[in-house]
């Protein structure tokens, strides 16, 4: 086990580089140019202006010595500053990431505690009307819009039965937590602000659940059809037929192996949604690593989208790590192997 | 069994989070805050890079800087063609138009100090303007000094003649900051400021303005909160907070107003009027954008094989056009401007002098142009790009249709903004639909759209190939400090324009905001949209 951590995180350190390397030159390869972006029209044509912007963002420098330096202030802990939001790129993305995972939390923990047991259920009762009524569920979750499901939940939960608030992280005019974790619901609950940690859960729901609907249909699809599979397996005949009851036999022996595959999409999906959250931040106002993301791209924000992609690398890296240990922990012929 | 356990015990647990949550809904600090008669609360889709008024140049920083701070003039909150006094009591313009001498008010208190406003604050917020060579820098380009020759004196000389510089005088790069303060906080107005100076940060959040309200907070994304300023020259605002609510699509604004959790939404799609103008507790401002989108066609014979450069061409494209189709496509207040001058502009035609559809008369138009049985053209412009409610995909499909139907044979060539856009700014589009928004509120800002200007010399429109009758009407435009004079020399350069010229104006469109009920005297500016200072709430 412990090889297999050390092994990876080694291996994070050239991976990191390349993709430095690799978003260097994708982002420079776009035939534009971040001026365009970032000046207005009279701004442009203003050569005293351009030439100052170049300058002041190291863009008057050859590519290479763009790339030397990104990399040697990066070194140093320093990752730029942003050109759209002109502000360090590290505090940018330590306000914006906990925005994301805090949504991104919720949506694995509903998408866990429910898809699975949705999932092994659809599976036990096969063409039970709870079965198609579950599938039903998980199609409708993974086949709607975004957009469209947050807005419907925005207008039902908020406008019409005043249920849950509006959009944004907490309240209007309400102060953001002591600064910990830059999750509001943490750092709320760790300093005692009650107020401030309800309207935070408060606010969470929404864009967590609308986020989580997608989440749950794979996570419940995904578990059912692996359920299916191992519910006809030898072992499992043979397990009932040494007179084993139902509940021991679907969670002893099936539901382990089921969850493999069910697990490798966790991981996978964690990570998309970490950085593809942008319509659902948009809807509930939610400033997040998604919006962040989309809105440096568009802008050719050079330092940011360095920033962002470095950032979702390294939470790729983490996520498969996490699940590849989870393998290990879940199968005991891989447990036998790292011995 | 069992396995009902298993599903009824998670939905109970959402359902117990959602019902928990419940009745801490009627204590929601939310609805007190917008209910809260001394609050207003402003949805806006945030666009803000810098608050230093030195570096920023969009639209609601633009809205928080009115409240924040005061420049030397402003624009009438009813008619952005009237320029008013703000820090400036008067003005004086030499015959040149290149020396502009301001009389200030005198004992105006700073935000952040028990400084007095002076001439030598203006000297060093205009002369660090410049250095900074910000964004809105170009708005104080031509300035060769800055004199104070006395404490409620400024004189400004320019190398040029400039008559639109008291209109550019309204915008925020032209706010007046208490020096001293901002020099302790890195602040400075050395040439050198672009690389020395510091103060955004501090500028980001605070204010060192003598507006009526101080910058308390600003949450990037998320939130600017402002508080009255107890000492406002012009007396006490009404409002003890503004909360400026970053919320970035016209649905949810509209969600969050109808709610009553803000007070006034700023970005209103015209879909949602109807249902808008059926509640009683909402009240529908409309104005006029201040944004044209306009068809660019070429004088550059090579690119589009003689046809877009081809004056009569260019006419029948504008005669081809339907534009009450356009209009009702775009929704809301939309209308068709005679030329690139946009309406409510000085000198501007109205509405009635606008371009009808008269397809019989393009296709002689045409026939006289040497193209009998209509030409194909590539249209360029930018996808997936919407602004003031208009979708460049959905309006160049109309264009597409229109013209289709004067036999000439669009094909649509979008491409992603940033690229399309150093097309256009290379001069390269044979045929291009754009759009352009005032820099500053004046008409001599169009001039861009004349031979040599910006706009015009990406449509290859240069001395060379224009006639003296532009020309001497741009260059007399360009010095004329009469007001009525350069109105009149407007017209003629706007008869000039419906006949000859390569564009073609589609659309300028309206704009909507809401509001609740309860808040009063509110007026529709296109410059900062919402001003505070002149609002009430019953």
């Amino acid at each position: 086990m412990q090889a297999i951590v050390a092994q990876r995180l080694l291996l994070m350190l050239p991976l990191m580089v390349g993709m430095t390397l690799i978003a260097f030159v994708v982002s420079h390869s776009v035939p534009a140019d971040p001026v365009a972006a970032h000046l207005g029209q009279r701004a442009m044509e203003d050569k005293t202006i351009v030439a100052a912007f170049r300058q002041q963002w190291g863009l008057d420098k050859p590519l290479p010595e763009q790339y030397l330096t990104y990399l040697a202030n990066l070194a140093r802990g320093n990752m730029g500053t942003s050109i759209r939001t002109h502000m360090p790129v590290g505090e940018d993305l330590a306000r914006y990431l906990p925005a994301s995972a805090e949504l991104a939390i919720v949506a694995t923990l509903v998408g866990v505690f429910l898809g699975v047991p949705f999932g092994v259920l659809s599976a036990v009762r096969r063409n039970h009307p709870i079965d198609h009524l579950l599938r039903g569920i998980s199609l409708l979750g993974v086949s709607s819009p975004v957009f469209w499901l947050g807005l419907i939940a925005l207008y039902v939960f908020y406008f019409r039965l005043g249920w849950l608030p509006g959009p944004g992280r907490l309240d209007v005019g309400m102060p953001e937590p002591q600064r910990i974790t830059g999750m509001f619901t943490v750092d709320s609950l760790v300093t005692g602000n009650w107020p401030t940690f309800i309207a935070s859960i408060r606010h969470l729901l929404l864009p967590g659940l609308v986020l989580a609907s997608v989440y749950l249909g794979l996570v419940t699809r995904m578990t059912r059809s692996s359920m299916l599979e191992v519910l006809s397996a030898d072992y499992v005949r043979t397990a009932r037929g040494k007179g084993l009851a139902q509940r021991v036999v679907i969670y002893r022996h099936a539901l382990g192996n089921a969850l493999i595959p069910t697990i490798t999409v966790l991981g996978l999906a964690f990570g998309d949604i970490l950085a593809g959250t942008v319509l659902t931040e948009t809807i509930f106002s939610w400033p997040g690593i998604g919006r962040y993301a989309y809105q440096s791209a568009v802008t050719l924000d050079f330092p940011a989208i360095m920033g962002v992609s470095l950032l979702i690398a390294g939470v790729f890296i983490t996520v498969n790590l996490a699940t590849d240990l989870a393998y290990v922990l879940l199968d005991p012929r891989l447990r036998q192997a790292t011995r | 069994m069992r396995k009902w356990s298993v599903l009824s015990s998670s939905l109970l647990t959402v359902l117990a989070l959602l019902m928990a949550s419940t009745p801490v809904a009627a204590a929601a600090p939310a609805a007190q805050t917008a209910a809260d008669p001394k609050t207003l609360v402003v949805g806006a889709s945030f666009d803000i890079k810098s608050l230093d008024p030195a570096r920023g140049f969009e639209q609601i920083g633009g809205m928080v800087h009115k409240a924040t701070y005061n420049t030397l003039v402003t624009l009438d909150d009813n008619d952005i063609s009237q320029i008013v006094p703000d820090l400036a009591q008067s003005w004086d313009v030499s015959p040149d138009a290149r020396t502009f001498t301001f009389h200030l008010r005198q004992g105006v208190k700073f935000h952040t100090s028990d400084n007095t406003m002076t001439s030598a604050d203006v000297k060093w917020s205009l002369e660090r303007a410049i250095a900074i060579k910000g964004n809105p820098s170009f708005l104080l380009e031509g300035i060769t000094s800055v004199e104070t020759p006395d404490p409620a004196t400024v004189v400004v000389h320019k190398s040029e003649a400039d008559p639109a510089f008291i209109a550019k005088g309204s915008f925020s790069v032209f706010a007046v900051l208490d020096s001293k303060t901002v020099q302790a906080h890195g602040g400075t107005n050395a040439a050198d400021a672009n690389t020395t100076d510091t103060a955004e940060t501090w500028l980001n959040q605070n204010s060192a303005g003598t507006g009526p309200f101080v910058m308390t907070r600003y949450v990037p994304d998320s939130e600017v909160d402002v508080q009255k300023f107890a000492g406002y020259w012009k007396g006490d605002a009404a409002f003890d907070r503004v909360i400026y609510r970053n919320i970035p699509t016209a649905a949810t604004q509209k969600l969050t107003l109808q709610a009553g959790d803000i007070d006034i939404a700023t970005e209103i799609s015209p879909d949602s009027v109807a249902d808008l103008q059926a509640d009683p507790g909402i009240t529908l401002a409309q104005g006029q954008g201040a944004d044209i989108f306009f068809l660019l066609m070429n004088q550059n014979p090579a690119l589009t094989n003689g046809a877009m450069s081809n004056p009569q061409v260019q006419l029948a494209v504008r005669y081809a056009l339907d534009y009450e189709g356009i209009n009702a496509l775009v929704g809301g207040p939309a209308a068709t401007p005679a030329t690139i001058l946009p309406l409510g502009f000085l000198g501007a035609y109205g509405t009635d002098r606008a371009f009808k559809r008269d397809l019989a008369l393009a296709a002689e138009l045409l026939i006289a142009a040497g193209f009998p049985n209509g030409f194909s053209v590539d249209l360029q412009y930018p996808t997936n790009f919407s602004r003031s409610g208009v979708s460049f995909d959905l309006v160049a499909q109309k264009i597409q249709a229109d013209l289709a139907e004067a036999n000439i044979n669009v094909t649509l060539k979008p491409g992603e903004i940033n690229t399309e856009l150093a097309n256009y700014r290379a001069g390269t589009e044979g045929f291009g639909f754009w759009l352009w928004g005032p820099d500053y509120f004046d008409s001599n800002d169009y001039l861009a759209f004349l031979p040599e200007g910006i706009v015009g010399k990406r449509a290859n429109w240069t001395n060379g190939n224009s006639d003296a009758t532009i020309q001497s009407l741009r260059d007399q435009i360009n010095v004329e400090t009469d007001t009525a004079a350069r109105a009149a020399l407007w017209q003629q350069a706007q008869d000039y324009l419906m006949l000859q010229g390569p564009f073609a104006v589609i659309v300028q469109p309206g704009v909507y905001i809401a509001t609740r009920g309860r808040i009063g005297n509110y007026v529709y500016n296109p410059a900062w949209r919402v001003n505070p200072y002149v609002l009430s709430k019953s």
